[in-house]
């Protein structure tokens, strides 16, 4: 079945994206069906990852534009967490139908794009109309090209981040492997454990940042 | 053939020095800050990866084109 699916040209990365997004989804419908007010069990320690990740994400966005957007941050931080450590799975990249999404340049593209135009609608829509391009030209009208470059550099360089990290992590390893197969790529996905945590951090960290710029200055009360 | 190969060795040892040098000082300086103000060190903490990530992507950068030229070999 997964030949047929490579053969039309449904990647091994696809195939475990879309396996992940089920498996994301049934466990957060199955956490979600008998809420009660007193948690336990799964309910107990999704709300615990989740309470700790809107803290998190509180502490940079600011409480209005966090409670708004956590919801696209966090789903981008969960994604991205459990597809790197997807490439951690034994026989990742060699068995049919597994290997990491985040390790191919067209996920990461996909993601990218995705928090490129939410940043621009979501700019559009909290100031309420066009007045938001304003701040292209903001010091100084001549500043216009650098600060397009600058907003159309972003995207480039998350995808590339995240691509050239998760890609460079698995062929550091796999030349390990060739070099000592013993005792040093185990070194290595030891330290991959780390970078897939940190990256997924940093990918949904600047998506934040790049939001809470985009949302107007909060008025201190 | 040889001359690829070199520039790939090239491109990804030069593309290293410049943010490992740079990572060494924001890391220096983090925990200098850490250390004089322990009650800041979670703020600290979060704006050193994101100002590590930003350094890193440069020598990615370089990795990517290594691999580049690695396949043309």
């Amino acid at each position: 079945m997964i030949e047929t699916l490579n053969s039309i040209g449904i990647s091994n990365g696809m195939i475990t994206s879309t396996v992940i997004t089920v498996l994301l989804v049934g466990i957060s419908i199955f956490a979600g069906r008998r809420l009660q007010t007193v948690p336990s069990g799964l309910q107990n320690f999704m709300e615990w990852a989740i309470e700790s990740l809107f803290n998190f994400f509180e502490g940079i966005m600011g409480s209005r534009a966090c409670r708004q957007y956590f919801s696209l941050i966090a789903t981008l931080f969960i994604y991205i967490l459990i597809a790197n450590y997807s490439g951690l799975l034994p026989g990742s990249g060699h068995v049919n139908g597994l290997d990491a999404p985040t390790g191919s340049i067209n996920c990461t593209a996909a993601m990218a794009i995705v928090v490129f135009f939410a940043t621009q609608i979501i700019g559009v829509k909290e100031h309420h109309g066009v007045s938001y391009f304003k701040h292209l030209a903001q010091p100084f009208v001549f500043l216009l090209p650098l600060m397009i470059i600058e907003e159309i550099v972003r995207p480039v360089s998350l995808t590339l981040r995240l691509y050239g990290n998760i890609f460079g992590e698995h062929t550091v390893t796999s030349s390990f492997f060739d070099l000592v197969p013993i005792g040093l790529p185990v070194v290595m996905q030891a330290l991959s454990v780390l970078m897939g945590l940190v990256q997924a951090l940093v990918f949904s960290l600047l998506a934040a940042i790049y939001i809470k710029e985009a949302c107007p200055e909060e008025e201190h009360l | 053939m040889g001359l690829i190969a070199l520039g790939a060795a090239l491109a990804i040892g030069l593309a290293t020095i410049g943010p490992g040098i740079g990572q060494g000082i924001a890391a220096a300086k983090a925990l200098e800050g850490m250390a004089r103000q322990p009650e800041a060190a979670g703020m600290l903490r979060t704006n050193m990866i994101l100002s590590f990530a930003f350094m890193e992507s440069l020598s990615i950068y370089g990795l990517l084109i290594a691999f580049l030229l690695f396949s043309k070999i």
